[in-house]
């Protein structure tokens, strides 16, 4: 009788939750499905309801060189912030992983890039990147070096924002890694030293290990994000030079709200789903097989 | 490097420590203190390091429309948060206690709703608002927001309400308690720290989104940091409202996150670890 109420109360507490989220997540993306269907174009109102050749804008996307050329540029942009992210991360956590009141109070502000407004990054970056009110290029111009402009130019607009999305992400690795060496017993370590291990060769046989866990689901976390880099194309390089630094979510953004394209960018973004959740079901995996091994 | 985890801070790693952090927000120091010099100032160089600062860039804001976006994103990310907590944290408690299937494909759900690039929803969100007439409205943002914020709320408050310890609900259960009235009387007053956390980083979520704001509002509903851009984009680049803007925009955030800091990475990587 008691368990009886519960589970009804257990019931109507949940299913407002599902309702609205039925509705403001399952239902556009059902939606969403839908008009990628369709040849749909802003200007033409009647081609939202032609589903004569369903799977059309699909077939067209391999043969698309900008498409092609979107996910190379996406996963040239990923792996290498992601790389740098793990590995910058992984110092700065070492370099804080001390008991120290003032150490520990400066973690603090290690934070900030992270926690900024995503716009607000790309406003510091453009401010850096611009050279009349830089303090990068006066620095350089100090040192009688010339900096190309360096969001302008082919070889190194995708590194402007390589560098720009490591900056903001840095401190999401860091904490993941701090939180991790945080847990690995001292006397570890300590019977390390006692064994005459130099502190690289404990970084490598005693906390590497024991972090590696953490470096992967970090990355992997950073990986789907890198997806995300939205408001760093957008001001700073606008995909361009050319297509150098136009990534797949860009791409989309372009089709659907430039050119009205709206039923193919629909496809294109479903693709990028799809690659999404394989990365997500990845994490999900990976999970579960630790909390089965710990 | 040492990697010992509980050294004491030599003072190589203290200086090492204070340079790293000063080189990694020098850009962001950079804009704040250009938001408090006058467009010459801005150009000089090399920068005039004693300067008189000047409030006239936040002043020039506070009579532009930027203080009605700045009203818009204030209201936008307020609704939403208290829309998501209202749903959600019912529908969290429930699932705290569910022992029923369809708990892990929930949690994939969830993920994926946390997960997807923004360009997902606004395309649908975009055509239905174009059609029912809210685009470039608040209650349009808020909606957009919730759709984020609710699996924010019903991920984040699961495990404050496992750490409740069940003798407490039994013992009331025994009195004869209705289990609206152990939610309402016991629960509720003892996830309120859990609640404050996750209605930050909802707040937070949704005054830091840029995109949805950029696609469906034009100038009614438009929110600060589209505001901020659009610095760039028309009136000429007057870097000094640019950085006064950015820098308003950031003000709450940096508040009120090193308020939550605890919470960031759980709310960060919702989902996927627990808690």
């Amino acid at each position: 009788m008691i368990e009886a109420g519960r589970r009804s109360f257990n019931r109507i507490a949940l299913a407002p939750s599902l309702v609205v989220l039925a509705a403001v997540a399952g239902l556009p993306a059902l939606y969403l499905l839908v008009v990628s269907l369709t040849p749909f174009q802003l200007a033409n109102p009647g081609s939202s309801s032609d589903f004569s050749a369903p799977l059309r804008n699909y077939a067209l996307l391999p043969g698309d060189p900008r498409f092609i050329n979107s996910l190379l540029v996406q996963a040239r942009l990923s792996f290498w912030s992601v790389l740098l992210q793990v590995i910058l991360g992984t110092g700065l956590a070492l370099l804080l992983n001390v008991k120290s009141r003032m150490v520990e109070f400066a973690r603090t502000f290690f934070l900030i890039p992270m926690v900024l407004p995503p716009i607000e990054v790309a406003v510091i970056w453009k401010l850096v990147y611009t050279p009349d009110i830089s303090p990068l290029y006066y620095a350089a111009s100090l040192l009688h070096v010339t900096l190309p402009a360096l969001t302008s130019d082919v070889s190194f607009a995708l590194w402007s924002i390589i560098i720009a999305d490591t900056w903001e992400w840095l401190p999401f690795t860091f904490l993941m890694v701090l939180a991790a060496l945080q847990t690995i017993p001292d006397e570890y370590a300590g019977a390390a030293k006692v064994d005459g291990a130099n502190p690289v060769q404990i970084f490598l046989y005693v906390t590497l290990p024991f972090i590696t866990p953490i470096l992967i689901v970090s990355a992997m976390f950073r990986l789907i994000d890198s997806v995300k880099a939205f408001p760093l194309i957008f001001l700073l390089t606008q995909g361009g030079p050319g297509d150098v630094t136009e990534v797949t979510n860009y791409y989309a953004y372009l089709l659907a709200f430039d050119n009205n394209e709206i039923g193919y960018s629909g496809a294109v973004t479903v693709v990028m789903l799809l690659l999404v959740s394989a990365v997500s079901l990845g994490v999900l995996w990976m999970g579960r097989r630790r909390e089965a091994l710990a | 490097m040492s990697v010992r985890p509980s050294g004491q801070a030599s003072v190589r790693r203290r200086i090492a420590v204070v340079l790293t952090l000063l080189i990694l927000l020098l850009p962001f120091l950079w804009l704040l203190q250009m938001s408090f010099k006058t467009n010459d100032q801005i150009l000089q160089f090399p920068p005039p390091l004693i300067f008189t600062p000047t409030l006239e860039n936040y002043s020039a804001l506070w009579h532009s429309a930027f203080s009605q976006s700045f009203v818009n994103s204030l209201l936008s990310a307020s609704f939403s948060t208290l829309l998501a907590l209202l749903f959600g944290v019912p529908g969290a408690y429930a699932l705290s206690r569910w022992s029923g299937r369809g708990k892990g494909s929930l949690r994939f759900v969830i993920l994926v709703t946390r997960m997807a690039p923004p360009i997902a929803f606004t395309i649908p969100f975009f055509l239905f608002y174009r059609w029912i007439g809210l685009l470039d409205t608040v209650t349009g943002l808020v909606l957009v927001y919730t759709s984020f914020n609710l699996p924010l709320v019903i991920w984040m408050m699961q495990p404050f309400f496992e750490t409740v310890p069940a003798s407490l609900e039994e013992a009331a259960l025994v009195d004869g308690a209705s289990a609206r009235v152990i939610f309402t009387r016991i629960m509720l007053p003892m996830v309120t720290p859990g609640i404050a956390a996750t209605a930050i980083l909802c707040f937070l979520y949704a005054w830091n989104d840029f995109f949805f704001a950029l696609i469906l509002t034009r100038t009614a509903a438009r929110t600060a940091p589209v505001a901020v851009v659009n610095f760039m984009n028309y009136e000429g680049w007057e870097w000094g409202k640019i950085a006064a803007g950015g820098s308003l925009v950031m003000a709450p955030v940096l508040v009120f996150s090193l308020a939550v800091r605890r919470y960031l990475v759980s709310g960060l990587t919702a989902g996927a670890v627990k808690g």
